[in-house]
């Protein structure tokens, strides 16, 4: 699947959704899978992930949740709609896409918040990164 | 308190900073918290007791950890300390955008704990390398080698940190992009779990009477963090006396940092260390709440119910 194409986001749509396997979750203590989904449960918000790339251009993948669950995820010229609007740039999402750590892409700030209000984006933010680290594990192919 | 243990504390140079008890300086910190001392006292305190990280002496910290310290202690004391190390980076370089707004005074205070937070930083730096052993060329190298022992949730509050840098980066002078940095930073990080981590780790040194080092080091890194929060819960009773209405950005980013603080992805050992977690918990609690009665900060009932439910997090900066 080429990265940022619309199979992929589907997939992704797949991914975010479904969670954590169970060899996953036994890697972390329950009680940290026990609070996203409770962080999760009734979420409703969107994430606009952008991909800024070197001819200026971003392009964004927009996920929209409901309920707790992941019910659309496109690819979009703008973020118009989206609650929280994050970028980074390509060479951060090739590192992700590698396995490079979520938590440490969003503590050296690769990952940006550019709109949202940043104190109820962070009452979530396991949630965030544990579905920012299930994209980075949908096979995908970097375009040039 | 006894006034000449408290000056013992803020002369001991670092030669004589291994002979303090831990407590007496978390009581130093606390110690100013009523009178709280301005800007420019900070200063001039920081002018006297900086110290040079360079003439810390590892050989002994060498000796106890290959050969006094079981693997269960030094297990324990890496995965805490590696918050500690991480931390002290970020601390250092999510404040220099902080000292772009606030008053002259403020700066010049500023300036000081930027260089603090750098020099902790190279303390956690060199005790990796020379006591622990880790490979690295650089700063970095050093701390990428540190990483995995950090926690799943160190992202919480210090991705925070970050994150309300960059909002408080937009504008260096709104007071509530500036509150809401206040809180997180000086009252939660500094003032709840470094605090917390240098008690547990300092204690259990002073107790087995391992790492002279570290303990010089990590003591004197304490007595910095004294001038730290002591600025912070300044800067915050400042701020809401001169708008009232700040007070809800206070509220409101403690309500968002005690949310976060419920995960835990990894159990640390910490009887190892001689502590159990309620032991923690407790500890946690006790230092949230000092500060807030010292400066005046009242809670609403939901959180004061979340504050008696805080979770052990182990990291610091
Ligand atoms: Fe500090
Ligand atoms: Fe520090």
């Amino acid at each position: 699947m080429i990265f940022f194409s619309t199979d992929w986001a589907e997939a992704v749509r797949g991914a975010v959704d479904a969670g954590p396997d169970d060899a996953l979750r036994a890697t972390k203590l329950e009680t940290y899978w026990g609070w996203i989904d409770q962080a999760r449960a009734d979420y409703g918000e969107s994430w606009a992930l952008g991909r800024c790339k070197p001819d200026g251009h971003t392009d964004y993948l927009l996920l929209r949740w409901e309920r707790g669950h992941c019910v659309a995820a496109t690819v979009t010229a703008t973020p118009s709609e989206a609650t929280y609007v994050l970028s980074a740039d390509a060479q951060t999402w090739h590192d992700l896409l590698a396995g490079e750590d979520t938590g440490r892409i969003v503590m050296y700030r690769r990952l940006r918040l550019e709109r949202g209000e940043v104190l109820s984006f962070f009452r979530i933010i396991y949630f965030f990164v544990e579905s920012v680290a299930a994209i980075g594990r949908v096979p995908a192919t970097l375009d040039a | 308190m006894d006034q000449e243990v408290l000056a013992g504390v803020e002369k001991s140079d670092l030669a004589q900073i291994r002979d303090l008890d831990i407590d007496d300086v978390i009581d130093y910190v606390h110690a100013d918290l009523k009178r709280l001392p301005d800007y420019l006292d900070l200063y001039r305190r920081y002018l006297r007791q900086r110290w040079d990280v360079y003439e810390l002496d590892f050989s002994q910290d060498i000796r106890d950890w290959n050969t006094a310290m079981t693997q269960s202690e030094r297990d324990a004391f890496v995965a805490i300390s590696s918050g500690f190390h991480h931390g002290e980076r970020q601390v250092e370089v999510e404040l220099p955008v902080f000292m772009l707004g606030g008053s002259e005074e403020s700066k010049i205070f500023m300036s000081s704990q930027i260089e603090d937070e750098a020099r902790h930083t190279i303390f956690f730096d060199r005790f990796y390398r020379e006591v622990v052993g880790l490979p690295g060329e650089s700063v970095q190298e050093v701390l990428d080698a540190s990483f995995h022992h950090v926690s799943e949730t160190f992202v919480g509050p210090f991705g925070l940190l970050a994150y309300l840098a960059d909002e408080l980066r937009r504008d260096p002078e709104d007071p509530v992009s500036r509150v809401r940095y206040g809180t997180t930073y000086f009252l939660w990080i500094e003032g709840v779990l470094a605090l917390s981590v240098m008690k547990i780790t300092l204690t259990y040194c002073r107790n087995r009477g391992f790492l002279p080092g570290y303990y010089a080091g990590f003591t004197a890194t304490c007595r910095d963090e004294a001038r730290h929060v002591q600025f912070g819960m300044r800067f915050l009773r400042d701020s809401v006396a001169e708008d009232p209405r700040l007070l809800r950005e206070i509220h409101e980013t403690l309500r968002t940092i005690l949310t976060i603080n419920g995960a835990t992805s990894r159990r640390i050992a910490l009887e190892s260390l001689g502590w159990s977690p309620e032991e923690v918990r407790r500890l946690m609690i006790r230092q949230l709440s000092m500060k807030l009665n010292d400066v005046g900060i009242a809670l609403p009932p939901d959180l004061q119910q979340m504050v008696a439910r805080i979770e052990p997090e182990l990291a610091g900066g």
